[in-house]
């Protein structure tokens, strides 16, 4: 099968606001799909969806052909905007953390990241910034070979050095037969190394094309079609 | 090498094109192995499978040669390279004609300005 | 994978009460030593004093630390920004209370006969031991009444009881910060208030319970048998019902109502 996620009417509703609201979408393995929306669009809770940290009130979403569940959180990983390791671990004991929930956790390539980066893993994750932790989870999540990335955020308010690093480790290190999916409000910052992009406005689903497609027949980039998608 | 990269057009025919400058440039030499496909798409910061359709294309038109077992080298054949070199040179010119042309100036008049223009740069 | 949370759940627990241990195993020997020399002249007699007070506090130290440690574990892991690493986990929700609860109950027990162990440590002298073992037979005596055929029955259940309502408590403990973290901005009040709430609720309904069935036993109320072959095995009863409603509860809000922030 080729469809890696498909969402069928999917609908989120919190207590007083509707998230997601029938959002019908099928991404396609080996891609890299950028998910974009202004902040409160619904981009974070389509992942948390796909996660199994939410559940749908409405619609189906499949992962793989499974709905979220112990299964499928073999096959994803996620990159949550925040910093999740629990601070009194050594870098060394995250590393170790996760080889043993994740079996395709490659322990080996973790610490080659890390060489590069030159950290030493001994370290406890308190004593480092707060940028530095990110690229360590960004290294734990990119060690695995899955068959969904799921990054949130993953390049919101870091300089353009540390930009060029995370966008470099996510192309060198994801898995060929895989789709990475990058949710962001910065697309310039992004969209060379986007296949496709899906836009979502108010939790609806307004938009879902290859950049290619933006570039020949609209003739500019996403970031303007961007802007007037979501002009206010 | 150096990657730049503008966002109005696809990312794959940029790549296309700077390969081939490269190329007739002479910083790839005829018969130099290429880097893998994710390491040029982590230099470029592009995606691989762009950098793929790109590598692709140059394939097909016979720039590069792809050996199974030990990667992707630039074409040995420097006839070919020459000819890309005045092909490359003849879409400059005509680049140059249109523009001109925009200007007000016919072929004639932008011959004789770019015979004049030479001259007194040479001079200097 | 249980196996696996459980080994990462010691891990991360024992890094603080490990050394709570050997403190008090190190002010447990200290004071046995000068608790039973009578050298201590002058300014030198408030070393005892000192050595005691140190003593004490680690006791005082293992006791908090275990019970917050039993709580903090169970909010901060798994609601918290850490709650984004535990819940995509490839395990079963149901196993996060397993291994929390697990993990709390040992070191409930091991802080307790470490505490304990140590009291009779530093107390042990014959005259004490001897008081000890009397003050227990005549709790003995108490409980089984005149007849002794039923003492193993008791202390089967005495203990049972002891131990259900430590899961009990626990799990209500975790019940509670669960319904907490529904409540956006709020998830600690939230949790105290459903504490709070829940044991009350309880408490009517138990005294309710009690008043009803002290109406209806009237006459075997006064017959000392009745502790043995009613009110425990009722509390137990009652105890085991409770903590698998509190079980199942908390699941279904880490499966259906989870609410990282």
């Amino acid at each position: 099968m080729n469809t890696i996620l498909e969402c069928k009417s999917l609908t989120k509703n919190f207590s007083n606001l509707t998230a997601l609201s029938n959002v019908n979408l099928a991404l396609e393995r080996g891609r890299i799909i950028g998910l974009l929306g202004p902040n409160g669009s619904g981009k974070t809770t389509l992942i948390k969806l796909i996660n199994g940290l939410l559940v749908p009130n409405s619609g189906e979403i499949l992962i793989d052909g499974k709905q979220p569940g112990t299964e499928t959180k073999k096959i994803v990983s996620y990159l949550p905007e925040k910093t999740y390791l629990p601070e009194w671990m050594r870098v060394s004991q995250a590393i170790e953390f996760f080889s043993d929930f994740y079996e395709d956790f490659d322990q080996k390539k973790a610490y080659e990241m890390l060489e590069r980066l030159h950290l030493d893993s001994k370290k406890r994750l308190k004593t480092l910034s707060k940028g530095t932790k990110e690229k360590i989870q960004l290294i734990l999540v990119m060690s695995r070979k899955a068959d969904l990335y799921c990054l949130d955020e993953p390049i919101g308010g870091v300089d353009p050095a540390a930009r060029d690093y995370i966008l470099n480790t996510i192309i060198s290190n994801y898995n060929e037969n895989a789709t990475v999916i990058i949710s962001t409000h910065l697309i310039a910052d992004i969209e060379n190394i986007l296949d496709e992009v899906v836009f979502i406005k108010d939790g609806l689903l307004t938009l879902h094309t290859s950049v290619d497609d933006i570039r020949t027949k609209e003739g500019k980039s996403v970031d303007t079609l961007f802007r007037e998608v979501f002009r206010c | 090498m150096k990657w730049e990269l503008n966002s109005d057009r696809p990312v794959y025919v940029q790549l296309i094109e700077q390969i081939q400058a490269e190329i007739i440039s002479g910083n790839y030499k005829p018969g130099d192995k290429l880097p893998s496909v994710r390491d040029l798409a982590a230099e470029a910061t592009v995606n691989p499978n762009t950098m793929q359709k790109a590598l692709s294309e140059l394939e097909r038109i016979g720039l590069l040669l792809t050996n199974r077992t030990s990667g992707r080298y630039i074409t040995s054949d420097e006839q070919m390279i020459k000819k890309l070199k005045a092909e490359s040179a003849k879409n400059q010119i005509l680049e140059f004609i249109d523009k001109m042309h925009q200007l007000g100036f016919e072929p004639e008049e932008t011959l004789n300005l770019f015979i004049e223009i030479v001259k007194s740069h040479k001079q200097d | 994978m249980l196996n696996k949370l459980l080994k990462h759940e010691l891990k991360a627990t024992a890094r603080l009460l490990i050394p709570l241990y050997l403190i008090l195993l190190f002010f447990t020997i200290m004071d046995r030593i000068v608790l039973h020399l009578d050298i201590f002249k002058g300014v030198l007699s408030l070393i005892p004093g000192l050595i005691t007070i140190g003593y004490v506090l680690s006791i005082v130290a293992i006791v908090v630390v275990t019970a917050i440690l039993m709580i903090m574990r169970f909010y901060k892991n798994l609601f918290t920004d850490e709650g984004y690493l535990m819940f995509t986990l490839p395990v079963k929700s149901y196993h996060h209370i397993n291994s929390k609860l697990i993990v709390a109950i040992l070191w409930t027990v091991v802080s307790i006969i470490a505490v304990i162990g140590s009291i009779f440590i530093v107390a042990a002298t014959p005259e004490n031991l001897k008081a000890f073992n009397e003050g227990l037979k005549m709790f003995w005596a108490e409980l089984s009444g005149p007849s002794e055929d039923h003492r193993l029955t008791i202390f089967i259940e005495l203990i049972l009881m002891l131990f259900l309502s430590l899961i009990n408590n626990i799990l209500l403990i975790y019940l509670s910060i669960a319904i907490g973290q529904l409540l956006n901005g709020h998830k600690i009040i939230g949790a105290f208030a459903s504490y709070i709430g829940i044991t009350t609720v309880l408490q009517i309904l138990a005294t309710l319970l009690i008043f009803a069935a002290s109406l209806i036993f009237k006459d075997i109320v006064e017959d000392v048998t009745f502790i043995r072959t009613t009110v425990f095995p009722v509390t137990i009863l009652s105890l085991i019902i409770l903590s698998v409603i509190y079980y199942f509860i908390t699941d279904l809000i880490f499966k259906r109502k989870l609410n990282l922030e």
